[in-house]
C-alpha cells in the first residue's frame, strides 16, 4: 500500500461523509427540529438522483429527457423536484405522529422505489441512468476526487451555514415549540400543519441534493442505490449517534459512521481467510451494536441539542430519552 | 471535540496501515461481490470458484517467478454505495492490479466510472449483464464474462421463431437482468413477425403470481417466456402456472436453467419446458471445471460460478502475460483470448505459463463460453436451447 493509495481513500471516505452527511443534515430539520419521524429518506434521495439525472444527462430514446444541462441545474432541479414531491407526501402523511409517520413514509419511499424500478419512460426502468457528468471528472484520479471533494465541502458548508441560521432563529425557536409542545404552540396561534409540512419540504430538499450529488459522483444512478438499509436506516443511526438537534452532530455522526462502517471491513479482512467472507456480515452487526450502544449510554449523541437561556444551565439532564 | 475527530480518523487510519502489510511480492486481486444485500445467496459460491482458479494458480507454480495470487474479498452489497467502498479500499488499500467483480451491474456502472477506470484497474465482471455496461467510456478498462442479456434476449427470440411459436406471453422479474433479457427479446421477436400477447414484470418473493399469469394467460397465448430464477420467483411462477394450467409451454433464460425446478416439480412435468444457456465451444471445459469445482467442495449448478472462474482464471492469465503489472492487462486479456493460439481449458495453468514464457499465443476455453472479447469488452456468448430429459438438461439446438 502507498501513501497516495491512502490519501485516494481518505478523499473518497471525505466525498461519501459529505453527501451522507447532507442527508443527516435534512434529516435533522425534520427530526431534529420538527420531530418529524421520516423513515423515507431513501425515496426523496431518489427523486433527487434521478431529476439531476435526467436534466444533466444526454438525450437519449425511450425515456424523457436527456436535457444536456450543466450539473448545477441539476442539482437545483433536483432540490426542487424532492420538494415538491415532499409537498402532497407531507399534506397527507404529516397528521400523523410519530410511529405511524415512520411508516407511512416507509411506504412512500417503497412506492417511490417501485415507481422508479417499472417506469421505463421516466427512468429507464430497472437498467438505470448513466453517462452523467462528473465535475472535475476528466481530471486524473487523485486530482479528480480531492477537487470533487472541495466542491462538495463548499456545498454542506452552505448548507451547515443556512440550516444553523434557520434553526437559531425565530423559526427555529418555534419548530422547536411545536415539537416539545403542540398544543401550547397551537394555544400561541402557531399554525403547527403548515410549520411541520415546511420543515419537511426543507429537510426532502437536502436529501434531494444528497442523492443528485451521489448520483454524479458514480456517474450513473440506478435502482439498486435506493436501499433502505445504506439510503435510509444508516442515516438515521448517524444522526441519532451525532446527536439530533444538532447540524454539527448530524455531520459529525455522518463521518464517525462511516468510517466504522467502511474501515470494519478492513480490520474484518484481517481474519483467517475461510472467515473472509462470512466477516463482512460482522459489519451489519457492529453497526446494530453501536446504535444499541448509543441509546443506551449517550441518548442525545455526541453532541446534544445547544440549549439557550437560563434553560440551558439546568437542563443538562438528557432531554428524554423517550423522544428516540 | 475537532481535535477528538482529527485523533480518531488518524487511529482508524493508522490501524489500517498497521493492518495491512502485505507479503511482498504477491499479486493481488480483487474479488469484489455482492456477499451481504439481495444476492447473498448467490455470491459465496461464485466467490468460491474465483477462488478455486486461485488455488489453481498457486498449485501450479504461482504467478511469475513464483509469486502467489491472492484474492482480496470485498463487499459491494449489491448496490452502488457498496460497490464503490468496497473498490476504492481494494484498489487504494489492497493495491489489486485487477478486479472479479462487482457482482451487480448499478456497482458495476458506479465502481468503473469512480474507481476502477481513473485508476487504470481491470475489471472483470461475472455477472453484470446490463446493457449499460456496453457503452461505458472504460478505456478499455471493462470486461465481462457474462454475455449482456441483450445477446440472450436476441438469440432466444430468433430460435422461438425458428421453432415455429408464433405468440408468447412474457412474464420477467422486475431488476436489471429481467427488464434486460425482456426488452431485447421483445424488440427482436416483434422484428421477426412474432406477437407478444402478454408483457409484465413481477417483483419477486411473493406468495402467490396466479393474478398476474392469469393477466398475462388473458391474451391467448399458450407459451409462457419467463425471465427470471430457477431457485427462486421463477420456480414459484413456473409451479403455479402448471397446477392452475395457465399456459402449456415454457421457456426460460439461463437463470432458469437450474436443477431447483427439475427437483422441486420433477422432470416427468417438465416436458413442455425448455430454457437457454450461454454454453462453451469447446463442451469439455466445462466438465473439467464441474469436476473441479466438485472437488474443492462446490456445487457447480450455481448461478453464475462459470463465469465467476473464468473471470479470475482470465485475469489470471492476462497478469502473467502483462508481467504482474496494471498496465497492459487489458492487451493482454484480449490477446489471451482471441480465437487465436494453443486451447487452454480451465485449470491448465502449468501448460498456460510455460506457453506464455515461451511467447506462444494461447486461446482460453472457458467453462462458460469461449469469452472472445468484442471491442466494448462485451463477449457475445454461444447459446444452446436445452429440454429437460432424463437426466437434467439435455441441448435441443444450438441458438444464433
Amino acid at each position: 500500500m502507498e501513501f497516495i493509495g491512502l490519501v485516494n481513500y481518505a478523499l473518497f471516505m471525505g466525498i461519501f461523509i459529505a453527501i451522507y452527511a447532507l442527508l443527516a443534515l435534512g434529516l435533522n430539520i425534520q427530526w431534529g427540529f420538527a420531530g418529524l419521524f421520516n423513515a423515507g429518506i431513501a425515496g426523496f434521495f431518489a427523486v433527487g438522483a434521478y431529476t439531476s439525472a435526467i436534466i444533466t444527462s444526454a438525450a437519449a430514446d425511450g425515456r424523457i429527457g436527456g436535457f444536456e444541462l450543466p450539473f448545477l441545474v441539476g442539482w437545483a432541479g433536483a432540490m426542487v423536484a424532492a420538494g415538491l414531491i415532499a409537498w402532497p407526501i407531507g399534506k397527507i402523511c404529516l397528521r400523523f405522529r410519530s410511529d405511524y409517520l415512520a411508516i407511512a413514509t416507509i411506504g412512500v419511499a417503497e412506492i417511490i422505489r417501485l415507481v422508479i424500478k417499472s417506469e421505463e419512460a421516466l427512468t429507464n426502468s430497472a437498467r438505470g441512468i448513466t453517462g452523467l457528468p462528473r465535475p472535475f471528472g476528466d481530471l486524473p484520479y487523485v486530482e479528480s476526487q480531492a477537487a470533487f471533494l472541495l466542491l462538495m465541502i463548499a456545498i454542506l458548508f452552505v448548507a451547515y451555514l443556512l440550516v444553523e441560521r434557520q434553526f437559531n432563529s425565530p423559526w427555529g425557536r418555534m419548530m422547536r415549540a411545536i415539537r416539545d409542545n403542540e398544543l401550547a404552540a397551537r394555544a400561541m396561534g402557531k399554525d403547527v400543519e403548515y410549520r411541520r409540512l415546511q420543515a419537511f419540504i426543507f429537510g426532502a430538499a437536502l436529501m434531494g441534493l444528497g442523492g443528485a450529488l451521489f448520483a454524479h459522483f458514480n456517474r450513473s444512478i440506478t435502482p439498486e442505490a435506493i436501499d433502505p438499509m445504506v439510503a435510509t436506516f444508516l442515516v438515521w443511526i448517524m444522526l441519532i449517534l451525532g446527536g439530533a438537534g444538532n447540524n454539527r452532530g448530524a455531520i459529525l455522526g455522518a463521518a464517525v459512521v462511516w468510517i466504522i462502517w467502511s474501515v470494519s471491513e478492513i480490520a474484518t479482512d484481517q481474519l483467517p481467510h475461510e472467515y473472509a467472507v462470512k466477516a463482512k456480515y460482522i459489519r451489519l452487526f457492529l453497526i446494530g451494536l453501536l446504535l444499541q450502544l448509543v441509546l443506551r449510554f449517550r441518548p442525545e449523541g455526541l453532541l446534544p441539542e445547544p440549549l439557550r437561556g437560563d434553560q440551558g444551565a439546568s437542563r443538562r439532564e438528557p432531554k428524554s430519552s423517550a423522544r428516540v | 471535540m475537532k481535535s477528538k475527530i482529527l485523533a480518531l480518523t488518524a487511529g482508524l487510519l493508522a490501524a489500517t496501515a498497521l493492518a495491512s502489510v502485505p507479503a511482498k511480492a504477491d499479486v493481488k486481486i480483487g474479488l469484489i461481490g455482492g456477499v451481504s444485500g439481495p444476492i447473498a445467496a448467490m455470491a459465496p459460491a461464485m466467490i468460491s470458484a474465483a477462488e478455486l482458479a486461485i488455488s489453481q494458480v498457486n498449485a501450479q507454480g504461482g504467478m511469475m517467478d513464483g509469486e502467489q495470487l491472492v484474492g482480496v474479498v470485498g463487499d459491494s452489497q449489491c448496490n452502488p454505495q457498496g460497490g464503490t467502498d468496497a473498490a476504492t479500499k481494494a484498489v487504494n488499500i489492497e493495491g489489486v492490479v485487477g478486479m472479479v467483480g462487482p457482482h451487480c451491474s448499478g456497482a458495476v456502472l458506479a465502481a468503473s466510472a469512480s474507481v476502477t477506470v481513473p485508476a487504470g484497474i481491470v475489471m472483470v465482471t461475472p455477472s453484470g449483464t446490463s446493457p449499460e455496461i456496453t457503452n461505458i467510456e472504460d478505456n478499455d478498462l471493462v470486461f465481462r464474462t457474462v454475455p449482456s442479456d441483450d445477446y440472450q434476449g436476441r438469440a432466444l427470440a430468433r430460435t422461438l421463431i425458428e421453432q415455429g411459436y408464433g405468440k408468447v406471453a412474457v412474464a420477467y422479474i422486475n431488476n436489471d437482468y429481467g427488464t434486460g433479457l425482456a426488452q431485447a427479446f421483445r424488440a427482436e421477436f416483434e422484428a421477426q413477425g412474432g406477437e407478444i400477447a402478454g408483457f409484465a414484470a413481477h417483483e419477486e418473493g411473493k406468495a402467490s403470481y396466479r393474478s398476474n399469469l392469469a393477466d398475462l394467460a388473458s391474451g391467448g397465448a399458450n407459451t409462457l417466456v419467463l425471465f427470471d430464477y430457477g431457485d427462486g420467483t421463477g420456480l414459484t411462477m413456473l409451479r403455479q402456472a402448471l397446477e392452475n394450467g395457465f399456459f402449456e409451454t415454457f421457456i426460460g433464460g439461463d437463470g432458469m436453467k437450474s436443477n431447483a425446478p427439475i427437483n422441486e416439480l420433477g422432470a416427468e412435468n417438465l416436458s413442455t419446458f425448455f430454457a437457454s444457456a450461454p454454453v462453451g465451444e469447446a463442451s469439455n471445459s466445462l466438465e473439467t471445471f464441474n469436476a473441479a469445482f466438485t472437488e474443492a467442495g462446490g456445487d457447480p449448478d450455481a448461478i453464475f460460478v462459470t463465469t465467476a472462474y473464468d473471470a479470475a482464471f482470465m485475469l489470471a492469465l492476462a497478469l502473467e502475460k502483462a508481467g504482474g503489472d496494471k498496465e497492459g492487462v487489458s492487451a493482454a486479456l484480449r490477446e489471451i483470448s482471441n480465437g487465436e493460439g494453443e486451447p487452454i481449458l480451465p485449470g491448465e495453468w502449468a501448460k498456460a505459463k510455460e506457453l506464455i514464457a515461451a511467447g506462444t499465443a494461447i486461446d482460453y476455453k472457458g467453462a462458460a463460453g469461449d469469452h472472445n472479447f468484442d471491442e466494448n469488452g462485451d463477449v457475445p456468448g454461444t447459446f444452446a436451447f436445452f429440454k429437460v430429459g432424463n437426466d437434467g438438461f439435455e441441448v435441443v439446438t444450438q441458438m444464433k
